[in-house]
Order: C-alpha cells, then structure tokens, then sequence
C-alpha cells in the first residue's frame, strides 16, 4: 500500500518547477500521467547529463530523476482534437499540474473554469515564477528570478561583495515543494467538503518564506556570510584534502570546551578572547585563523567524526563525487538504483521521508509517449484504432 | 473554513520542524508548539519568524511525554527532540492508533551517522550545495538563512499530509522519520547527477554560470544597483533584448548576429566576453525600474535584484497580500512577515498574526484548556 494509490494526476507541467511537485506525489503511489509532445519537447529532456545521444529524447539523466515513477503520453495540445483528448485525461484525474505561462491554458480552452466545468470536484495546481495575480503575472523567467524577487540574491555571497547567484536555481526547487503541500491540503479540503479549487503557486512566495527569519529581524540584516548571531565558531575551515573543507558550529560554551579538548588545546579553551560566545564572535578573525591552522592537519571526515563523538556538530563539505559515494546516502535508500531502456542502471533520488505503513515506491522515468497506448485505449476507453488514427495525424504527437 | 480545519497538531520544535508546523498552521490545523530549552537559546526573531500564529507552551524538564492529555487530543506530533528520545517513541503510539508522528532527525536512525550532532551550517555542507556557492578563492558558502533546516520543515509538512491521506482512507495513524541530511540532498538536483555520467566535480564559479564550452555572468551592476540577466539559448529573448538597443544605436555588433545559429555553450569564451561587454554598457546606462520595466515588458527575463525592503514595499508583492503584520504579544511590536504560503479559490480563515507568550502546561492539560 502506497499513500497516495487512489489519486490520479494529469501533468501538464515541465522542466523542474512542476514536475519536481509530481514527482513527490508519484513516488508516494499517485499515478501521474505527464502530457508530452514532440512538437513541444520538455526542455528537461534536452537538459544535461545525457547517456550518450543528447538528440535522444530519452537519454537525458536531468530529466529522469525529476520525473521517476510517471507514464507519459503524449498530445500536441496545438490541435483541437488533442485538447479534447487532453480532457478525456482531466475528467480521469483528481488533479491537474501546470506550469506555462500565464494564459495558456486559458487559451487552449483548459483554464480553470473549463476544467470544473469537466469535473466539478476537481483541483488544479499552477506554477509560475511570480503568480497568477498582480502587476507582474506576466513575468516570464526562471527559477533565478526568484532569488532575484525574494532577497535570495541580495542576502547570498560574501559581505561586502555584489549580490551572488550561485549555479543551480533554487527556486525550482522550493516552489514545487510548496506546490506539493498545497495539493496535499486540497485533497484533504476536498475530501472532507467535495470542494475542489485552483491553487496558485508563486516561485517568488516560497523563496521569501524560507527566509522569514531573515524578515523578522528587528534591523535590516547583513549577509551572513557563514556567520552566524549566536553560535561561534561557525564557518567552514580547510582540511589537507584537495579542496578540502569541514563545516563547524559551536552552539554553546560546553561544545567549545569540548572542541578544544578535541584539539587537545586546554589552553584556549581559558583564553579571555575566546571564553563566551560573545567574545567569540568579538574576536573571530583571530578564532577562525586559529581554527584553521588545526583544521588543514586533518582529512575532513575523519576530523569531522571526530569532533562529532566529542559532540561538536561538524560535517565535511561535500561535492559531486562525494555525494555520490556517500556511505549514508547509498545504505539508507536516498539513491536507488533503477534499471531504464536508455540509461542503464543508474542512480535517483527517492522522498527523504521513511513512512513506516506506506513506503514510498520508486519507479523509472517514461519515455517519450511510452504509455499512450496504456492510459487512452486501457485507463480512458479509446478504441486502439481511434487512437492509432491520431497519432498517424499527428494529434497524439 | 480552511484546508486544515479541525486538525489538531502538537510540535517539539527544535528547528528541524519549526517550518512544518508553521506551514499546517497556516493552512489552518490547530498547532501547539512545545518549546525546548535548546529552542529558547535561538535569537527572539527565529521564534517570532516560525512560530506565530502558534499556541506555545512550556513543559517541566524530564516529563513523561507518554502519558500526556495533549498528545491524546493531537491528531499529528511533529517531533524533533535532539538526540531523538528513542525510549518514549513507542510509548507515545501506545494506545493511539490513529496518530500520526512524524520524527524529523538530523541523519537517518538507522545510518552511519545517526549519532552526530548537526546544526543547518553541518546540514548545508553535506548537501553539496556549498561546495559550489561563492567565489573560487573562498571557502564554500552557505545560502542565507537557515536553509537545511527550511528544507526539512517543508518535507515534515509533506510527511504529515501524507499520512493524513492514509489515515482518512484506514483509520491509520503511523510513523514517519524524515532525514533532514537527505532533505537537503534532495534540493541539489545536479553535482551528484553529473559526477555520475561525466566525472566531473562541481566548483565554486563566483557569478559565472559555465555550462559548456563557455561562462556566462548572471549579475551585473545598473545605474542604482544590480540586476540578474543570462545569456542563454533562447533566441526570442535575445532578439527582444538586442531589438531595444538597437532603436537606441547601443548594439553594436549585437545588432548583425542571428540568434538562432548561435548555441552560447559551444561559443567561445572570448567572444561572449566581447558581446557581454556591450551588454554591461547598455544596464550601466539603465536604472534598476528601467530594466525591470522592460523585462516585464519584453519578455527578457532579466529580474532587480531586491534587498529585504525592497522585498517588503513590493507593489507586487503588496497585491497578492504576502506579508502581513505579526504582533509580538511580549513586547506589542508589530513586524511585516510572509503569511499566505500561496493563493487558491476556496474560502481561507488565516490564523491569527501574534507571537504567543509560552504557558505552562501539565500532563492533564487538554487542548480545549488552551
């Protein structure tokens, strides 16, 4: 048994912002029916890693792990006769996903409005960068422009330096996690009123919420950098690894006790400059440069197991390969290793939840219209010459 | 009426949880949130950003928890006491069929770390995202906030919706451990991925985003501040930016180029240093409402880069009502804080915008005395 095994999803959405939202349901037991087209590729079968041919639709591993555990069909919504197939699909699902640009749907005649109009209970989840309402409905841009919109940029880099922007667009990553949330309290509103509803997912919102903390500050906050209002030390030291570095935080005085017993440093563990975590802070040039002459003797993850089972939280900073190695990662189920036609056996991500009644239950991602067939003639009732007419004309293309 | 109405949650707050229980509140679930010695050390403005809207008490130090009239009444428990208190776990289903209790821990009870201690800065270094944010002849960086902690609320909420799920189709309760290590894992959707299939190891870049052959700059500065803008493969976009300069004779060779025979990642680096040189020109001359203006506008995809009071007077923002004024009973001041987590059609009852004093409570406390 699965959480979600009687929800039935019809996924209109690409790239990272919606399908990171269904992926989250499919893995938990919703059977997610991702709408594709050939004529109108997911750009995230064209994104980066790929298994060797990047022209192959399915041999990008970006696109794999964002979408584990779905079918895909595919439908040119550019056609009259798709669209209609299109709401064969819908008056099938408890939920539609999407994440065009404001209007589309409207204008291919699956707004909201068309779609309760099919089936009345029905909710709808759309993800955009800056929201449905307001002056900048419109925007069109990327997960980045939410780091830009929400004080991500502003608040991220070294003190005293340009606003930064670091490689991967965050807010493709936080906007489906609240887009996940928010279909998971419509279903349970559904399921207790019949009620249905239009959810309506900003990438900008999520981007600010996770940063309340900063928000609720009394004064406008500098960049952080590493530092942080309370704890000291709190930075990333270098260790003798290449490009090695362990993460520290010392949260009270007993755990800076403890470290510089780790150290085996009595001494400054009675030092004035360094006795309370206010004098800590006061003095952490000199803390941080004195912590990193001890740190650059040792690997980072033997120094962090160390400090750890002296009960000083610490961690190595890990990169790729260490990630992908990474004993915990591997032996607790993060990375299952599933078989697909065009990559191989290769490694994904699975929900950082165990549940204990209802495991979730990953499964490879489709390929390109993989489950036409399956989901229109089998689930919907098309007859298989119906269907096989459509495809020749480039209906189900 | 509201998404969670009627649903009862009571929450060990510790930070791993502190977002989750936030965010089923303001779908509408009744939260009491137990606060911990550990938690009263955090600075005032972290409990005021998580915890209002909240009921807030105080229990005695060493209670039994099994035994507690609140966990009777609670629909949901979301759980992060530090180390977990492995001894009471069961105890606090004994009897409770239908509760849900969602164990947020640091690492996964059953791994090779499930001793350690963490704090979000050791969570963000384990997640590969450090390890690639800042410049190249600096340590890694961490992004604002308290992100590793952020990440794991937003999974507890999940996890305890799930189990809701369940539970209204079996009558179930269960448990559910969620491993923030690997909530934070799970937002790096690249280093590991790309180690796999290419061998290659993700570094710091600064402000380059390099995919390819070549690095394009992601920020750059305006007449009044900074704005965020790639050059990337979307030839609509160029064509539209590049169209603007021309009718101001700013394009120069931008002008003769077709875009659509351009791939910027097989381009070399010289030359996207050369065009993004008339790029850098053209913003130089142009204010941060100018370009945003434009974009909007024209479809560019350029964003302002927005400090926290910029954020806050947002017009936009302003509209969609994303902050609202949260009253710190304690002291009576009044702080703007996002609220609504998103927009929808139904009919919402937001949750009160205070940051409660903690009361005590005992073990006969019930919810309805609160």
């Amino acid at each position: 048994m699965t959480a979600l095994q009687d929800i039935n999803i019809a996924d209109f959405s690409w790239v990272g912002a919606g399908p990171r939202a269904t992926k989250d349901l499919a893995d938990n037991g919703a059977t997610v029916v991702k709408v594709e087209s050939r004529k109108r590729l997911d750009l995230g079968r064209r994104s980066p890693p790929f298994a060797g041919d990047s022209s192959n639709a399915d041999a990008s591993a970006f696109f794999a792990q964002t979408n584990t555990s779905k079918y895909s069909v595919t439908i040119n919504l550019s056609e009259p006769r798709g669209v209609e197939v299109a709401k064969s699909l819908i008056a099938w699902a408890d939920v539609v996903v999407e994440n065009f640009g404001p209007g589309f749907m409207d204008r291919i005649g699956l707004g909201y409005e068309e779609l309760k109009r099919i089936k009345p209970e029905i909710i709808l989840a759309s993800v955009s960068v800056a929201g449905r309402t307001g002056p900048m409905a419109g925007f069109r841009g990327y997960g980045n422009s939410a780091a830009a919109h929400s004080g991500h940029a502003a608040m991220s880099g070294w003190p005293g330096h340009e606003p930064h922007m670091p490689p991967f667009a965050y807010g493709d990553v936080i906007a489906p996690m609240f887009a996940t949330v928010a279909i998971l309290g419509a279903l349970e509103e559904r399921a207790r009123t019949g009620q249905g509803q239009h959810l309506d997912i900003s990438q900008i919102e999520p981007m600010v919420h996770v940063l309340a903390d900063l928000y609720a500050e009394a004064d406008e906050p500098e960049k952080p950098g590493n530092g942080d209002p309370v704890m000291s030390p709190h930075n990333v030291y270098p260790t003798r690894d290449d490009d090695g570095w362990i993460a520290i935080s010392v949260e009270n005085d007993s755990q800076w006790q403890a470290l510089c017993r780790a150290f085996d440093q009595p001494n400054q563990a009675v030092d004035a400059r360094f006795a309370s975590a206010e004098s800590r802070r006061n003095n952490s040039t000199e803390l941080d440069e004195w912590l990193s002459d001890l740190t650059r003797q040792h690997t980072a993850e033997t120094l962090a197991a160390d400090l750890c089972r002296a009960g000083v939280p610490a961690a190595p900073v890990l990169n790729g390969k260490t990630l992908f190695d990474d004993p915990e990662l591997n032996r607790c189920g993060h990375f299952t290793t599933l078989d697909h036609p065009v990559l191989g056996a290769s490694k994904m991500p699975t929900p950082p939840m165990q549940m204990s009644d209802t495991p979730s239950c990953v499964g490879r991602s489709p390929l390109l219209g993989e489950h036409t067939r399956l989901v229109l003639v089998d689930w919907l009732g098309m007859s298989p010459e119906q269907v096989e007419t459509l495809q020749r004309e480039e209906v189900l293309a | 009426m509201s998404m969670l109405s009627g649903i009862k949650v009571l929450e060990f707050s510790n930070g791993l949880v502190d977002l989750g229980g936030r965010m089923l509140r303001e779908m509408g679930a009744d939260v009491i949130s137990v606060t911990s010695e550990r938690a009263s050390d955090r600075p005032h403005w972290r409990t005021l950003a998580w915890h209002h809207g909240k009921t807030r008490v105080t229990v005695p130090e060493g209670a039994d928890l099994g035994q507690w009239a609140l966990i009777d009444d609670a629909d949901i428990v979301l759980d992060d006491r530090r180390p977990a208190h492995t001894s009471t776990l069961d105890e606090l289903r004994a009897g409770r069929p239908g509760l849900i209790h969602v164990i947020a821990r640091p690492y996964s009870a059953s791994g090779p770390y499930h001793d350690r201690p963490a704090s979000d800065l050791t969570l963000m270094a384990m997640s590969g995202l450090m390890t690639i944010t800042g410049e190249p002849n600096k340590p890694p960086l961490r992004l604002p906030g308290e992100q590793a902690y952020a990440l794991t609320g937003i999974q507890v909420a999940t996890a305890a919706l799930l189990a809701l799920h369940v539970r209204r189709r079996t009558g179930q309760g269960q448990r559910v451990e969620v491993s923030a290590f690997q909530s934070a894992v799970l937002a790096n959707y690249r280093e590991a991925i790309m180690y796999e299939w290419t061998g290659r190891i993700g570094r710091r870049t600064g402000n380059q985003l390099v995919r390819g052959k070549s690095g394009v700059r992601q920020v750059w500065p305006c007449a009044d501040g900074y704005v965020t803008w790639s050059m990337i493969d979307n030839p609509s976009m160029m064509r539209s930016m590049v169209a603007v300069m021309t009718e101001r004779q700013v394009a120069g060779e931008l002008a003769d180029i077709d875009w659509e025979a351009i791939l910027v990642a097989d381009t070399p680096q010289d030359t996207i240093d050369r065009w993004q040189s008339v790029f850098g020109r053209f913003f130089a001359t142009q204010t941060r409402a100018e370009l945003g203006a434009l974009s909007l506008e024209r479809g560019w995809g350029l964003s302002v880069i927005k400090n926290l009071d910029d954020v806050r007077r947002d017009a936009h923002l302003l509209e969609r009502y994303l902050f609202v004024p949260v009253r710190d009973e304690a002291s009576g001041v009044e702080t703007p804080l996002p609220g609504p987590l998103f927009h929808h059609t139904t009919a919402d009852e937001p949750p009160a915008r205070v940051l409660r004093k903690p009361v005590p409570v005992t073990a006969s406390t019930r919810w309805g005395d609160l």
